[in-house]
């Protein structure tokens, strides 16, 4: 496991920033007092990214070791942390509390600036969270969100080499044995698995039940014997996502999440949770780096001298995206809005996965395309960045971890037509 | 209900749908009822009989008369001749045909673009000579909606100083003829206005308020914005109308819409339909509020939904199979309309340059 910095448990004077409120022994680090006001709060955001985006983090990101990469994580969710910008979405009590409109200019602003990504801490501090917050333990959720603050850090392990797109069919078991759960099993795609300190984890419970009543939901530290997690290399060449062995692997049952077999409905219940606002943040991504740097693309002279934004053809394209994003960018603040007013339409998460996956991917597509055989010699994209850096073929071909994992674009379409039209089912199993 | 709140473009999206949904709408719907209904004065401020609210109000009629393909002098009248008026200094003409307008006792439209150049490039289609006997103007305007039936044209034209100004004449001017320009979409009507040497005796010249170049762009993304919503409107009809036959209509003992490769062309068409809505919407809270900046909004708005409608109908069309095909069934109606709300006002490809200018 890759050497972590100590997480600092004082918060240094920040210039340019709010002063955080001084720490209090054991409680999280408490919000400092951002403007409410989303002018203000802009304003505040901008001018404190100024001072604490790491300057050249994008060269010093390319060709990052693992541990490089982790640490540098680390230290920028730190930075975020000390001043209330890590877990903006939290409850207040557990050191969150932002509104959605601060939380929709925290995310324009940080995407604005070019801020790195929380890439490491994402699955900790969106899914670890929601799944705490809304299915744990009041001992589950203190144990473990101030963790995650203090830089405690997940994976998701639900998908199986035969669970995939119909995930309900996983096989790994979790049997009762005296006070926990033996589990074995093989988990995949799990992604960041080298550097997770626990595992968010379906199991089968019962093997008899119909498989979607006999699955139960468990936290896994991953320091449990019998844990072996192995990279696989991906299609970029870096290698993200893991394989997880379990050989009887022993869960506390205090560590399960929820009633026995019923980790189907917990895992529905807390997957989309965090869906509208870590969509806005890609979304913004996309609109600002990713849309800047492909029209900056097509305005660089080629190797005639020539500049593509010259050819009417390319003009219409790039107006064509920036029209489509400009389109998805406003329909994940819309979902955000809607989330928070409680209107939320069953399908419209998987619309905003959809559109945005495929868009990326379209996008992307293009920038190879301008990019030209030059854009072939670029071999590595810095680590820490969004899902586009520039590199723009090793981003196309990353842009298939978008539209295959959580829920391909095939099941978000059968999603929107079934959910959101009403259309008749497909003949399933249970 | 206090004007201008969502609320009240929710009564009024119910209404409109309402009284849309009676009888065929398609079919032409009677220039008394839709003055009855307060549609066309919505814009006309309260003291001269209108509603006094926004563009955004006339965004969800015309969202409802794409959605029943109607057939009505709503677009030459509260799009474009009220939209014009309104963006001319005050005075007593203009409150005067303000009011008439709202009360439908005039029937009237506008003529903005010469019909020959992409329908962006502000190309103003009338001239204003000044003659020893008096300003002659003369010029042509091509697909004005609604033209044969107006009794009043409102041509837009350069006075001699090369400024955009309106000229109010009444369709029996001499000099003026004005020609129907049949089109394949059954439910519209345009006329070609051609001005021969008009003498203008006791016409008015009507003056626009603050920059005239930047009015005559922002009246030509009002109309563009418009032809966006009723395209909005639109597609969601043959969205709804696809998925309420995939549903019931069988194939191989089963639900059609059961199928993944009906299902997934339907929600695509959800998808865009979303899409559309949001730029649409941005599209139309920009001209409401008369920002300076709506035109990039606007461009986005129609290359997008006007497009994505074409999408929505042909798909409509695929997926009722055979029965889609035929004159009854009614979707070669929207398809048709969908196909001309993409070519007026600006094609997507003329919109999308234009918003490549920025680029450069």
């Amino acid at each position: 496991m890759a050497p972590r910095p100590a997480a600092t448990g004082a918060a240094p004077s920040e210039p340019a920033a709010p002063e955080p409120a001084a720490p209090v022994a054991g409680a999280p680090v408490a919000a400092p007092a951002w403007p409410e006001d989303p002018a203000e709060f802009r304003a505040a955001v901008r001018d404190w990214c100024g001072g604490h985006v790491p300057a050249e983090w994008r060269r010093a990101q390319t060709g990052a070791s693992e541990e490089e990469f982790a640490a540098f994580q680390k230290d920028w969710f730190q930075q975020l942390r000390r001043v209330g910008l890590a877990v903006p979405h939290w409850p207040r009590e557990w050191g969150g509390g932002m509104s959605v409109a601060q939380q929709i200019v925290l995310y324009q602003e940080l995407a604005a600036r070019d801020a790195p990504r929380l890439v490491l801490a994402f699955v900790a501090i969106h899914h670890a969270a929601s799944t705490l917050l809304v299915a744990g333990t009041g001992e589950q959720r203190r144990r473990h969100l101030p963790a995650i603050l203090d830089g405690e850090i997940w994976v998701q392990g639900f998908s199986e080499p035969g669970a995939g797109s119909d995930l309900a069919a996983l096989r790994a078991t979790a049997r009762r044995e005296g006070d926990g759960y033996l589990v074995n099993g093989q988990k995949l795609w799990a992604s960041g698995a080298v550097h997770a300190d626990w595992c968010l984890l379906l199991a089968r419970t019962d093997p008899h039940a119909p498989k979607r009543r006999g699955i139960s939901y468990f936290l896994l530290d991953m320091r449990t014997p019998g844990i072996e997690v192995r990279p696989i290399r991906q299609a970029t060449g870096s290698s993200h996502f893991c394989e997880i062995f379990l050989d009887d692997v022993l869960i506390p049952a205090a560590n399960l999440v929820g009633p026995q077999d019923q980790g189907w409905r917990v895992a529905q219940e807390t997957l989309g949770a965090e869906r509208g606002m870590t969509m806005l943040e890609l979304a913004e991504r996309l609109g600002h780096v990713g849309f800047r740097w492909l029209a900056e693309a097509c305005a660089r002279p080629g190797p005639g001298g020539r500049r593509p934004i010259e050819d009417a053809l390319v003009q219409d394209r790039l107006a064509s995206l920036e029209t489509e994003i400009t389109g998805l960018r406003a329909l994940c603040r819309d979902l955000v809005e809607r989330h928070a007013a409680g209107r939320v339409g069953p399908a419209d998460a998987s619309i905003v996965k959809l559109y945005y996956s495929e868009l990326l991917q379209r996008t992307m597509d293009f920038g190879v395309e301008i990019a030209g055989p030059g854009g072939q010699t670029v071999l590595e994209k810095p680590a820490s960045s969004g899902w586009e850096s520039g590199a723009w073929v090793l981003d196309f071909i990353g842009s298939w971890e978008w539209t295959i994992p959580g829920g391909t674009s095939e099941i978000q379409r059968t999603i929107i037509g079934e959910r959101g039209l009403g259309l008749p089912r497909e003949p399933m199993g249970d | 209900m206090p004007a201008g709140t969502a609320d009240v473009r929710d009564e009024l999206r119910a209404v409109a749908r309402d009284l849309l949904a009676r009888g065929q709408a398609s079919d032409g719907v009677p220039w008394r009822q839709l003055a009855d209904s307060g549609w066309l004065g919505l814009e006309v401020p309260e003291e001269l009989d209108g509603a006094g609210v926004t563009f955004a109000e006339t965004a969800v009629v015309l969202e409802e008369l794409g959605r029943a393909a109607a057939s009505t002098g709503y677009l030459g009248a509260a799009v474009l001749a009220a939209g014009t008026l309104a963006a001319l200094e005050p005075d007593g003409e203009r409150d005067e045909l303000l009011r008439r307008t709202a009360s439908g006792t005039q029937v009237l439209t506008a003529a903005l673009v010469d019909g020959t150049d992409d329908g962006l490039g502000g190309a103003v289609p009338f001239r204003l000579e000044d003659r020893p006997a008096g300003p002659r103007l003369r010029g042509h305007a091509g697909f004005v909606p609604d033209a044969a039936e107006a009794g009043l044209l409102l041509l837009l034209a350069l006075d001699p100083a090369g400024t955009p100004v309106v000229v109010p004449l009444g369709a029996e001017a001499a000099g003026l003829t004005v020609i129907p320009q049949p089109v394949v979409d059954a439910t519209r009507r345009f006329g070609l206005v051609r001005a021969e040497a008009v003498t203008l005796d006791g016409v008015a010249v009507l003056r626009f308020g603050g920059d005239p170049r930047a009015a005559v762009h922002r009246l030509l993304d009002r109309a563009a914005v418009a032809m966006a919503c009723d395209s909005l409107g639109l597609a969601e009809a043959m969205l709804e109308a696809t998925v309420a036959h995939a549903r019931v209509r069988e194939q191989f003992g089963r639900p059609i819409g059961s199928f993944q490769a009906v299902k997934h062309a339907c929600a695509d068409l959800l998808v865009q339909a979303a899409v559309s809505r949001q730029l649409v919407r941005e599209a139309v809270r920009r001209m409401a509020e008369d920002d300076p900046e709506a035109g990039v909004a606007a461009s986005m708005a129609k290359s997008y939904a006007c497009a994505a409608a074409v999408q929505a109908a042909g798909t409509a069309m695929q997926l009722h199979g055979g029965m889609g095909y035929t004159w009854e069934s009614g979707i070669h109606v929207y398809l048709k309309r969908a196909t001309l709300n993409r070519s007026l006002f600006g094609s997507p490809a003329a919109h999308r340059r234009r918003l490549a200018r920025r680029y450069t």
